[in-house]
């Protein structure tokens, strides 16, 4: 049984493993990034993190940003637990950020102050329309590229953090970093002023490719900081504590 | 030689018989000398058939000036100007309300690819419809004023260039008109180099009225043919003398 600490509401992300780790799930309306290399599995933990939610009836929303979001929901998983029905009653939400850009006429390479305030409010307005409980960004780090400094970036990601949480909406940033990088993001700004980082990785193990996962931060919780092993399967995430004795890694 | 009508008899006999099939003509002139009513007189001329891309203009407009002086209009009016609008001004228009009143989720979900708000390049629309035209054609860009405004100089005056190339090899005829003194005199230099034959439009006041001239400028290996010609207006056009 996930401990309860009593002073914060938590959104369980339904990733048993990973509400452990929490002691119960995300403080809510926390803003965490969810960082890794390609393949470490974040965009399928992130969606596995919306299902629950829209399975509990919290209102969820993904926001693509690289991949075009038909073509994503082609290649999801198949979840066990994945009702297409949650789509069609509108608890969990796909759109597709370029669409928002051109609605809003970001087309340049560089947007503006100005227009980083209108992307905050447009996502927030997104985000009271539907009345989002949960919402995923894939991948934030697509938007850093089109904010390019990170005086921009601080100020974005500090304005969209305030923005949701005063919305009582519990985020997912999906961050991109290359395998060799020691930052746990691609800007080196994005980590510093989200409520949480959850950092996934590949590990060789004994010819095998693992995939792990460590809580490294989270505000408003204690929470372990092992590194965790984590298996895709049609059951969801799996994660179970990386054995350290024995191996030759 | 090969010769085809400038518009004006009177000038076409200045000429020493008009202007040289293959050419491109240059019309130069501040505002309000008369270089889009130049224009029009030298759509009216011709054998060819008439293509008039127009950018200030609204198709009646132009309709109208060719009704009123009684000639041709059967010619094929291209409204850059009106599609600029539409695709462009009218996508700002858009762009800013959805600023204003921010996106909901049906606005993003009727979303089509055809909305983007990228611009259409007008400068290739030009080239390209203008190398569809079957020869001889004759062609009016009223005016390059709006290419220069919208898009950079070298990308002008390429599209100029393959304009112009199109027109020498099919024997055509095409006219531009550009104001005077408002562009960069590197442009306006590079785009009087690859005319043919330029002229100028001017007005002069002298006591209570103004004096009118043309001012041949440039006429390809012709240099003799350069002068400067007084000119009047009356209900059949431009006239000289």
């Amino acid at each position: 049984m996930p401990l309860k600490t009593g002073e914060r509401d938590r959104c369980a992300t339904g990733l048993e493993g990973l509400d452990t780790i929490l002691y119960g799930g995300i403080p809510r309306s926390n803003t965490v990034l969810l960082t890794g290399s390609c393949g470490t599995g974040k965009t399928s933990l992130a969606l596995e993190f919306l299902i629950h939610g829209a399975q509990k009836g919290e209102n969820s929303l993904f926001v693509s940003v690289t991949e075009n979001s038909e073509k994503l929901l082609a290649n999801i998983i198949p979840y066990k637990f994945f009702d297409k029905s949650l789509i069609k009653s509108g608890r969990l939400v796909f759109v597709d950020l370029p669409i928002m850009y051109e609605r809003l006429g970001m087309t340049k390479a560089e947007l503006s102050m100005e227009e980083i305030d209108l992307l905050v409010a447009a996502i927030s307005d997104l985000v009271t329309e539907l009345g989002t409980k949960r919402l995923v960004i894939d991948s934030i780090t697509s938007v850093c590229y089109k904010l390019k400094t990170s005086e921009k970036i601080r100020d974005f990601i500090l304005k969209l953090g305030k923005s949701l949480s005063d919305l009582n909406c519990t985020t997912i940033l999906v961050g991109e970093v290359s395998a060799e990088s020691t930052s746990y993001s691609s800007f080196g700004v994005e980590e510093a002023i989200a409520d949480g980082i959850v950092l996934m990785a590949n590990m060789e193990r004994r010819g095998d490719l693992l995939r792990t996962l460590q809580v490294i931060k989270m505000r408003g919780t204690m929470h372990s900081r092992a590194k965790y092993v984590l298996d895709l399967t049609p059951m969801g995430v799996l994660l179970v504590p990386l054995l350290k004795g024995g191996s030759t890694a | 030689m090969n010769f085809t009508s400038i518009g004006i008899p009177a000038l076409d006999e200045q000429l020493g018989g008009g202007i040289q099939k293959g050419s491109t003509v240059l019309v130069m002139g501040t505002p309000g000398s008369g270089t889009e009513f130049f224009a029009k007189q030298f759509a009216s001329a011709g054998q060819e058939a008439v293509t008039y891309f127009t950018s200030t203009e609204r198709d009646e407009d132009v309709l109208g000036v060719m009704r009123e002086y009684g000639w041709r209009t059967d010619l094929k009016i291209v409204n850059v100007g009106t599609k600029y609008y539409e695709s462009v001004l009218a996508k700002k228009l858009e762009v800013s309300r959805f600023r204003q009143e921010g996106i909901t989720l049906g606005d993003i979900r009727r979303f089509r690819n055809e909305d983007s708000a990228k611009e259409e390049n007008f400068l290739t629309f030009l080239s390209y419809e203008i190398s569809k035209l079957a020869p001889p054609f004759r062609v009016v860009i009223n005016s390059l004023d709006f290419f220069l405004e919208n898009y950079e100089s070298p990308e002008v005056l390429m599209a100029m260039r393959t304009i112009k190339a199109h027109t020498q090899h099919s024997e055509s005829v095409t006219l531009m008109t550009m104001l005077k003194g408002v562009h960069d005199s590197r442009i306006q230099s590079s785009i009087e180099d690859l005319a043919d034959v330029i002229l100028e439009l001017e007005h002069d006041k002298q006591g209570s009225e103004f004096k009118k001239f043309i001012i041949v400028q440039k006429v390809r290996n012709r240099p003799v043919m350069v002068g400067i010609i007084p000119t009047t207006f009356d209900k059949t056009g431009i006239k000289l003398g």
